[in-house]
C-alpha cells in the first residue's frame, strides 16, 4: 500500500526520469546536452506559458479552451499593428489587452453568467479563431511588415559562459516565477485553491468567487496572447492558426502535473515538469525519427498511463 | 438464537489499530444501537459489514453458521442493507426508479420499461412500510429529506435477487428528519422488528436510542461493550460507557446573563450581547433561510463581524481537501497575511493552533487535511474559522448534527464562553432539548416566518407544540 502511494505522488516523476534515462541512453551524442536541453525550452517556452496560464483556471476546477485561438488572434492583432506601422511596444501591448479582454469575455461568460466552462470556452475558442481570420484576411502575415527587432528577440538571448540562454526560455522562466508567487505565495492564490477544493465553502467563507473567475480567466487569456506574441516572434511571421495545437497541450501538461501533486490539485511547477514531459518525448523521438504520427500515438498513451495509474490507486485508497 | 454473531474481529489501518476484538451480537427482531463516539472504530465496522472492508480476523456466524463477507454483493445476499447517513439519491429521476435502481425494470416486450409496473412496485414497496403519502411518479428532488429516507428504506426492503432483506444497517438516519418524519421511521422500524428481521442502529442519539432499541453495542477505542437491555440501564449509564466518563451536564451553564444593549435588530427579530437566541420550528420552516439572510452577502457580512456556521458542514462548511489552518484563517486571510497580499504560513499556523486549542481541537497538526478529522473534530475547525474574527454575532444552523457526545459538550462550552464575552448568538436546531438548555430566548418559526418568541424556560412539549402551531400560551400574532 505505501508503496502504491509513493507509485501514486512520484510515480510521474519517477517515468519522467526513466524517459530521460532511455533518450540519453539511445542518443549519448546529442540529447544530454546543455545545448539540447536549451533548445528544447525554447521550443517548449510557448506551451509553457499557456499551460502556466491555464493553470490559474484549473485551480478552480474550471478550463479554457480558448487559449490556442486566442494565441493566433494575438499574433494577427501584433503583425496587422505593425503592417501599418504601429511601433513594437504598442502593437504587442495592444495585442495582449486583446488577450485579457478576451480572457474577461470568459470569465464574464463563466462566472457571471454561469455558463460551464467547457460551452463557454468553446464558443470563445471558434469567436477568437474566426476573429484571427477576419483581422488577417485569412492570410499569412510575414516579410518585412514584422519589424526586424521583434523577429530578433526569439533569435537572442543572454550569454552565459559558452552558452546563450534563449530570450523565450527566459520569458517563459518569468511567467512560470510569477505565476508560482501567485499560486503558492498570495491570499489570491490561497483564496482560488479554496473555490477549488469547495466552492459552496469558500462563497460562504468570504470569497468574492466571481470576482476571482474574471481575474483567473483573464490571467490565462493573457498568458495565451503574451504565447501568441513569442511564437509570431519565433517565425517572424503569423498566421491565423499558429496556435491551434496549444490548448490540448496545455491541457494535458496541467493533467500530467496533477498525477504528481499531493492531493490531485494542479500546481504550476508540475504543470512545468508535465510540459517538459510531452517536449523531451517529442525531441527525443524526433531524434531517434520516428514517424510524427506514430510520435502522437505515443504520447496520447504516456498521458493516459499517467493519469490512469494515478486513477486506479486513488480508487484503491478510498 | 442471535441473527447475526460477530467475534474478535480486529482491525489495523497502517498498523494503528481501529478495532480491537470487537462483539456484536444481534438478535434477530431486534434493534441493536451501535455507538461510540467519532472515531471510536463505528464506520470500520460497519464497512466491514458492508463487504468493502476486509477485518484482520474476525469470526462472524449468521443463523448460527459461520460465513464470510467478501465484498459488497456478498452482503447483499446475505441480506444486509445499509441506509446511509447521507442518502445517495438520483434528484432528477422519480421516487419509483430511485426504488427500483440496481434491480432489472420491468419491461414490455422485453426493451420497453413497463413504467405502469415500475410504479405499482414501488408503490407497493412504501406500502409495505406503511407509507401512502409519496407518489412513486414524482421527482425524488420534490421529497423531503425524510421522505427520501422512507423511499431509501423501501428500496432495501425490495430484494431483487432472491435474497431476502435480514438486516438493516442505518447510519445517522434521523439526523435529517424532523420530528414527524423520525416518528415514521419509529414506525418502520416496529414494523422490520414485527417481521422478525434486525436493524442496526447508529446514532448519537441518546434518547432516540433508549426510546427505541432494544440493546447497544457501545465501542469506544475500538474495543466494544455490550451494554445489556437498555431498558435495565439509564441514559447517563450508557453516556458513560461511550465516553469512559461521568458526563452529569449536559449542557454547560451560564456565565453571565445577557447584557441590555442590542447586538443585531433585524428580520423581525433581536438579540442582545451575551444573548443565545433560539430558532425552533419544524424542518423546513424556514430557519435556514432566515439565518442567510441576516449573513447577507458572505464577504460584506464577515467584515462586519457577523460569522455563520452552515448546516452542511462537508458542502458548505469546510475545503476538505485543504489543511485545517487553510480552513481556519479563510474569512479573514488578508489579516493573517503580509500587506493583505502574501501568504504568512507560519503566522497563520499560530494563529489556527490557538484557535483549534479554544475549541479543544483534536488534531495532529494544523497541516492534517480537514478529510482527515472526524466529524466532531471536523465542527470544531468549523467553528474555529467562525470565530477566528472575533465576530459580534455568530449565526449557528444545526451546529451539532451528527457529532459526538463529547465534542458537543465541548463546542456548547465555546458558545457559552464567546457569550459571556459580549458575543451574541442566534442557533438554529431541530433538538430541541438543545435549544432548551442553551438559549435565553427562543423564536418559533412556522411557513419561512417567525410565529412566536417566547423566553426560554418552557418545558419540551409546550415548545414542540408551538413548532406544530397548537399554541399552549396566548399565541402571537
Amino acid at each position: 500500500m505505501t508503496i502504491l502511494t509513493l507509485l501514486r505522488r512520484f510515480g510521474t516523476l519517477i517515468g519522467f526520469v526513466v524517459i530521460v534515462c532511455y533518450f540519453w541512453a539511445q542518443l549519448p551524442d546529442t540529447f544530454m546536452t546543455a545545448r539540447n536541453w536549451l533548445n528544447i525550452t525554447q521550443q517548449l517556452s510557448m506551451l509553457i506559458v499557456v499551460a502556466a496560464g491555464m493553470t490559474i483556471v484549473m485551480v478552480m476546477n474550471d478550463f479554457d479552451l480558448s487559449v490556442g485561438s486566442m494565441a493566433s488572434l494575438s499574433g494577427i492583432v501584433a503583425a496587422m499593428l505593425f503592417s501599418f506601422g504601429y511601433p513594437i511596444w504598442l502593437a504587442v501591448g495592444i495585442a495582449l489587452l486583446v488577450g485579457l479582454l478576451g480572457g474577461l469575455f470568459n470569465g464574464v461568460l463563466v462566472g457571471l453568467i454561469g455558463i460551464l466552462p467547457f460551452v463557454a470556452t468553446l464558443a470563445t475558442l471558434t469567436m477568437f479563431s474566426g476573429a484571427a481570420f477576419v483581422v488577417s484576411g485569412g492570410k499569412t502575415i510575414s516579410g518585412r511588415v514584422i519589424p526586424e527587432a521583434f523577429g530578433n528577440f526569439a533569435r537572442q538571448g543572454i550569454e552565459i559562459g559558452p552558452l546563450t540562454v534563449p530570450n523565450l526560455t527566459i520569458v517563459a522562466l518569468a511567467v512560470v516565477a510569477l505565476v508560482w508567487v501567485l499560486l503558492e505565495q498570495t491570499t489570491f492564490g490561497r483564496r482560488l485553491y479554496a473555490i477549488g477544493g469547495n466552492l459552496e465553502a469558500a462563497h460562504l467563507s468570504g470569497v468574492p468567487v466571481r470576482r476571482f473567475k474574471l481575474i483567473a480567466f483573464s490571467l490565462t487569456g493573457l498568458s495565451a496572447a503574451l504565447a501568441g506574441l513569442l511564437y509570431a516572434s519565433r517565425v517572424a511571421s503569423a498566421n491565423p492558426t499558429q496556435g491551434s495545437g496549444l490548448m490540448l497541450n496545455a491541457i494535458a501538461a496541467v493533467f500530467l502535473g496533477m498525477t504528481m501533486s499531493g492531493q490531485g490539485e494542479p500546481r504550476v511547477l508540475a504543470t512545468v515538469l508535465g510540459v517538459l514531459i510531452l517536449g523531451v518525448l517529442d525531441n527525443g523521438l524526433t531524434q531517434m525519427a520516428v514517424d510524427s504520427y506514430v510520435r502522437q500515438i505515443l504520447v496520447g498513451a504516456i498521458i493516459l498511463i499517467a493519469v490512469s495509474f494515478s486513477s486506479i490507486s486513488k480508487a484503491k485508497r478510498s | 438464537m442471535p441473527l447475526l454473531e460477530l467475534s474478535n474481529v480486529s482491525k489495523a489501518y497502517a498498523g494503528t489499530p481501529a478495532l480491537r476484538q470487537v462483539d456484536l451480537k444481534i438478535e434477530a427482531g431486534e434493534v441493536h444501537a451501535l455507538m461510540g463516539e467519532n472515531g471510536a472504530g463505528k464506520s470500520t465496522l460497519i464497512k466491514i459489514l458492508a463487504g468493502v472492508v476486509a477485518p484482520d480476523s474476525a469470526t462472524i456466524r449468521m443463523d448460527d453458521r459461520l460465513v464470510s463477507i467478501d465484498d459488497a454483493a456478498k452482503a447483499h445476499r446475505l441480506g444486509f442493507r445499509f441506509i446511509h447517513q447521507e442518502l445517495n439519491v438520483v434528484p432528477s429521476l422519480s421516487v419509483a426508479e430511485n426504488i427500483v435502481m440496481g434491480q432489472r425494470y420491468p419491461r414490455r416486450a422485453g426493451i420497453f420499461v413497463d413504467w405502469k409496473k415500475l410504479n405499482s412496485v414501488a408503490a407497493d414497496a412504501l406500502r409495505r412500510l406503511g407509507v401512502t403519502h409519496i407518489d412513486p411518479r414524482v421527482k425524488m428532488a420534490s421529497l423531503s429529506t425524510g421522505d427520501r429516507m422512507l423511499a431509501k428504506i423501501s428500496a432495501a426492503l425490495l430484494s431483487a435477487d432472491g435474497a431476502p432483506a435480514r438486516l438493516y444497517v442505518m447510519d445517522e438516519p434521523t439526523a435529517a428528519l424532523t420530528r414527524e418524519e423520525s416518528e415514521q421511521l419509529f414506525r418502520v422500524l416496529n414494523e422490520i422488528r414485527a417481521a422478525g428481521n434486525s436493524v442496526l442502529y447508529v446514532s448519537h442519539r441518546i434518547d432516540e436510542v433508549m426510546a427505541l432499541c432494544d440493546r447497544a453495542t457501545v465501542l469506544r477505542d475500538g474495543q466494544s461493550i455490550d451494554s445489556g437491555m437498555l431498558s435495565e440501564i439509564t441514559h447517563d449509564d450508557l453516556v458513560a460507557m461511550m465516553t469512559g466518563r461521568k458526563v452529569t451536564e449536559t449542557y454547560p451553564a451560564q456565565v453571565a446573563p445577557p447584557s441590555d444593549e442590542t447586538a443585531y435588530e433585524g428580520h423581525g427579530l433581536s438579540v442582545r450581547k451575551g444573548e443565545i437566541l433560539g430558532l425552533a420550528g419544524l424542518s423546513g420552516s424556514g430557519q435556514t433561510e432566515l439565518l442567510r439572510r441576516i449573513f447577507g452577502r458572505p464577504a460584506s457580512a464577515w467584515r462586519r463581524g457577523i460569522a455563520y456556521v452552515p448546516k452542511e458542514r462537508r458542502s458548505e462548511g469546510l475545503v476538505l481537501t485543504r489543511p485545517i489552518f487553510e480552513n481556519i484563517t479563510l474569512p479573514h486571510l488578508k489579516t493573517h497575511s503580509l500587506g493583505g497580499a502574501f501568504l504568512a504560513p507560519g503566522r497563520e499556523r499560530g494563529f489556527a493552533t490557538s484557535m483549534g486549542d479554544d475549541v479543544k481541537l483534536r488534531a495532529t497538526s494544523t497541516r492534517q487535511l480537514v478529510q482527515q478529522l472526524s466529524g466532531g473534530n471536523q465542527q470544531k475547525v468549523v467553528f474555529a474559522k467562525a470565530l477566528s474574527g472575533e465576530p459580534d454575532l455568530l449565526l449557528l444552523d444545526e451546529p451539532t448534527r451528527g457529532v459526538d457526545v463529547g465534542a458537543k459538550y465541548d463546542i456548547y462550552s465555546v458558545i457559552r464562553e464567546m457569550t459571556a464575552k459580549g458575543m451574541a448568538v442566534i442557533l438554529a436546531s431541530s433538538d430541541l432539548p438543545e435549544l432548551l438548555g442553551l438559549c435565553d430566548r427562543i423564536a418559533v418559526m412556522r411557513n419561512g416566518s417567525i410565529s412566536i418568541i417566547v423566553e426560554a424556560g418552557l418545558s419540551e412539549d409546550a415548545l414542540l407544540n408551538l413548532c406544530y402551531g397548537r399554541a399552549t400560551h396566548s399565541e402571537a400574532a
